[in-house]
This record gives structure tokens, sequence and C-alpha cells, in this order.
């Protein structure tokens, strides 16, 4: 109990003092997991899209894999793009391994099945005819997509709270690959885990609450927009 | 708008839902495209919409090919499932004028007009998803005549609503087509609808046109079998071939053609009464004044249908 509130009052002190660090990390959190998040959205979104509108062979076997990839472990992932980037590895001579790139591609990883699976399921809910509607109506292919994004915003919205909720609280990825470098690869999550290991566990306790702090208000303002009523 | 179809063929799971070798629909006309489920009627739509395309042939609205043209649609479709966007009736009619290209000033005074022909102007501002059927059918022909296109397409636009809502809308519709709609075709598996709607009728059966021209003529001449059946006729042989006999066209005594009924039941209907019986393999009906005395069960009674038209 009185870890849990020196925790606390370390967390005020940390952000109350405006510790540099403390805010570099932070930034550096918001950056690489929102450009993850960005990119998860550029990829993920046509793709369920397309799963969930085409009819085309094999479409049910790649919702199921993009289903598996919802769960899927990041510490595998991490594994994988770390065999990938590494001095040795495929793609090694990228000079990726340990750089803010490396994380922003196996966060990326991470959330694209779910914001696949997440867009998937809220165009499905969509009435199936919408697309012909606004195409009879004129709408072209750009405008149609548009329309279609805002009648989906739950689920769209939906998915940018998974995709950044799952990646910016994840750790098993982002140490793997961006080797938790201070001052450039650290982010929230590892710096919990280093702060854990050397036993500063108020210290740790008040990266844990600024994290979370970091997710509340991201999701507050995804989740504002997500509720603003249609006019 | 003319609407003309030459050699169209739409192939859809490997097999030809719609074939059609000449087919047109006359500018400021109505027709029913009229067929049991499954004939290819809404496919008809589409194409004519531009939501399909045929494999070979092609589709004319006035000069224009929609289904390879860029350029604004001429067609106006009301689809059947009643889709509608999020929001209220107001914001669904807006966008469709807006997606059509309808100057902002213009766009509140045509939404008020045809929301308040079809009835709905006091729902506007409700969810659009909420109505009730036969609010949401009103809201969804509001939406398409409200375009005033060369080309209204309707289909089953009486389908899945209350009875009372049915009948008021069967009433109201010939006047909101000829107020707003020019060329409309309607698709309906409905005997009455196609005949109270529409001045011109096609018969569609397996994506084949069976019949088509001005609804008395493809009555009064069915020409085979299945349109006559589908048109209501009873169809019985005769010793000179296949009659088909029009609703309540049979009548008690000896005439031409004649037939052998033999009585099955009698049902009193109050104001008249209703004689089931059959004609060789035919369940047929046959009205009798109200205070007949009713045949006995098995009796052979000679009828005549004066109003029936030979079949081929």
């Amino acid at each position: 109990m009185s870890d849990l509130a020196q925790g606390f009052a370390e967390a005020l002190r940390l952000l109350g003092r405006g510790d540099a660090e403390l805010w570099s990390i932070v930034l550096r959190t918001l950056a690489i997991s929102g450009a993850a998040t960005l990119l998860a959205m550029v990829a993920g979104v046509p793709l369920g899209y397309a799963l969930a509108r085409g009819r085309f062979h094999g479409r049910t076997f790649l919702l199921a894999l993009v289903n598996t990839g919802m769960g899927m472990p990041p510490v595998v992932v991490g594994l994988v793009v770390w065999l990938l980037l590494t001095r040795s590895g495929p793609f090694g001579g990228l000079d990726l391994i340990y750089t803010r790139r490396a994380m922003v591609l196996a966060q990326f990883l991470i959330a694209t099945p779910l914001v696949i699976g997440f867009t998937a399921a809220s165009v499905q809910a969509l009435p199936p005819q919408l697309p012909d509607l606004l195409i009879s109506l004129g709408a072209n292919r750009l405008r149609t997509l548009w329309i279609l994004s805002r009648e989906a915003k739950l689920g769209l919205l939906a998915a940018v709270m998974a995709g950044f909720g799952a990646i910016v609280s994840e750790v098993g990825a982002s140490m793997t690959v961006g080797g938790n470098l201070r001052g450039s690869t650290r982010v929230l999550t590892t710096a919990i885990v280093t702060e854990t290991s050397r036993g500063n566990l108020p210290v740790a306790l008040a990266l844990g609450l600024v994290l979370l702090l970091l997710a509340f208000l991201v999701n507050l303002v995804l989740t504002a927009l997500q509720q603003r009523r249609a006019r | 708008m003319d609407v003309t179809l030459e050699r169209v063929l739409v192939f859809r799971g490997g097999r030809s839902v719609l074939d059609v070798s000449a087919l047109s629909f006359l500018s400021g006309t109505t027709t029913a495209v009229f067929g049991p489920n499954g004939a290819g009627k809404t496919t008809l739509l589409r194409v004519v919409a531009g939501l399909e395309q045929p494999v070979r042939g092609r589709v004319l609205i006035g000069n224009a090919e929609p289904a390879r043209d860029r350029g604004p649609p001429r067609a106006a479709i009301a689809f059947q499932e009643r889709v509608f966007v999020g929001g209220s009736v107001r914001r669904n009619m807006e966008l469709a004028l807006e997606l059509r290209g309808v100057p902002r000033a213009d766009r509140a005074g045509r939404i008020a007009e045809a929301a308040a022909e079809c009835g709905i102007g006091m729902l506007l501002d409700r969810p659009a998803r909420q109505l009730s059927s036969g609010e949401a059918q009103r809201a969804n022909l509001a939406r398409a005549l409200a375009l005033r296109a060369p080309v209204t397409l309707l289909d089953e636009p009486l389908s899945g609503i209350d009875r009372i809502a049915r009948t008021q809308l069967l009433d109201e519709l010939p006047r909101l087509l000829a107020t707003f709609a020019t060329t409309t075709l309607l698709v309906t598996h409905d005997r009455e609808e196609a005949f109270r709607l529409a001045d011109h009728l096609v018969v569609l059966v397996d994506g084949m046109v069976l019949a088509a021209g001005p609804k008395s003529l493809v009555y009064r001449s069915p020409g085979n079998r299945a349109v006559a059946e589908l048109l209501g006729y009873t169809v019985l042989t005769h010793r000179d071939g296949l009659v088909a006999v029009p609703p309540s066209g049979l009548h008690l005594g000896h005439g031409s053609p004649g037939f052998v009924l033999t009585a099955e039941r009698v049902v009193d209907m109050g104001n008249h009464m209703h004689l089931i019986g059959r004609i060789g393999p035919v369940r047929v009906n046959l009205r009798l004044a109200p205070c007949t005395t009713p045949p006995p069960p098995g009796a052979m009674l000679d009828v005549h249908a004066p109003g029936s038209v030979p079949l081929p």
C-alpha cells in the first residue's frame, strides 16, 4: 500500500516538475505508437473493407487468419521482426534494428490485424445495399468510401482505439526490436520494465500511471469523436 | 426519356439471369415489370440503373449508356430494402440531392415539396432508420422522386408494408408518379399492383420476356400458358385446345366453350355462394347467386366461359 501511495506521489512529482526525460519518453511513446496506428489504419481499413464486401475464394480463411492475428502475442511479432532486421538477417542491410522505425514496424504489424478485424465487422454491420444506393445517386468511388466510413464511424474509431491501446501498452516487441536504448528507443513500457528490474518501484509505478493517463486522454478524444451524434 | 435494351445478357454465378433481345420503355409511360420471384426483375432495374454490367448488349437511356458513360446518372432507384444512411429523413434526402448536383439553395424547397406530396412532411426530422415500414417506404419514394430523374425505378414499392398503409399508398402512387416521374419502371410480383399502377406490362420469367406491351393488350392475348397463369387466368383443356378462363369467367349453363364441372363443396359467403369443384384435373371455382340450392358433392354441372381466350 505504501508503495502504491509512494508511486502515486512520485508520479505527481515527476509530472509536476516537468521532468525532461519523462516528457521525452511520453512524446516518443506517442509518436511511435501514433505513427504505427496511423499506418495500420491506412493499410487495415481498405483491407477490412475488401474482406467484408468481397466475394472471393478463401475469404473465410483470410478472416480467420485476421481474427487469429488480433490475438497475436506481441513478443512473437517482435521476434520475427528482429530476425528479419537483425544485422545478419535478410533485411539487416537496412540498418533498422534498434531504431524507432523498427518499433513502428513491429507495432504496425500488431495493430493491423486489429484494425482489419474491427473494420470488417463494422462494415458488415452496414446495410448491404448502401454502396449501391450511393453509386446510383452518383457518388464516385472516393465519395462512396468516405460516406461509408462515416456510416461505420463507431466501428472504425473502435478500431483506432483497439489498435492504439494494444501497441501503446505492449512491451515485448518494443523491447526486442527497439532495444530500450535510453534517449532513443526507450518508451513508457520499456522504461517501466527497466525501473522495475532496478528496484525503483515508485518510479516504475509512476510511469505506469503516466501510461494509463496517456491512454485515457487519447481514448477520451477518440470516444468523444465516436459518440458525437450525426446531424 | 426512352429506355431501350438491346440484346442484353446478364450472367451471375455462371448462369444467365437476364436475357432480353429487345425491349423499350417509352418516355412518359409507367411500366410494370411483372413476374414470379427470381425472374430477373430486380436485375433488369439494376441494369437500367447502371449498377450491373451486361456481359453483352447495351442499355440506352435517351441516347446515353448508363453502364459505360461517365457522367451524371439518369435513373433514380428506390430499392426494395429501403436503405438509408444514419440520420434524419431530411439528411437522407439532402445527401441524395447533393450527390445529384442540385445546388444547395434549391434543396430545401425540393425536399419540402417531395416530402409533402409523399405525406412525410412531419417525419423529415425523424431518424430514417426508425420509421415504420409504411413510413420508410414513403421516405424511400420521396427521396427517389425528389431527384425528378428522367427515369424512375421502383423495386417492389408496396412489399413488406402493412395492409392499411399499402392500400393508401396504392391509391396515391399513380398521382405521385404523374407529378414527379416521367418514365417509370416498377417491379412487382403482384398482379393487382401491376394493373393498378402501370399502363404497360412486361412479363418476365426466368430472365426472359414472355410478353410486353400495353396492359390491356397483354391481358387480352396472353399468348401462352405461363403468361396466362401469371395474369390470373385458369387454363383448361377443351376439345379445340387450351383455353384461358379469366377470374370469375365461369358461368352455369350451356355455351361456348362448354365444360363439365364436378362439384365438390359450396361455401356461403353471405352475399354470394362460392362453388368449388374440378374440371378434369384443374380446380376451379364459380360464383352462384345468394339463395341458390347448392348442388350436392359429385354433381356434374354444365358450365361455359364466354370471356375466355384460346391459347395456341
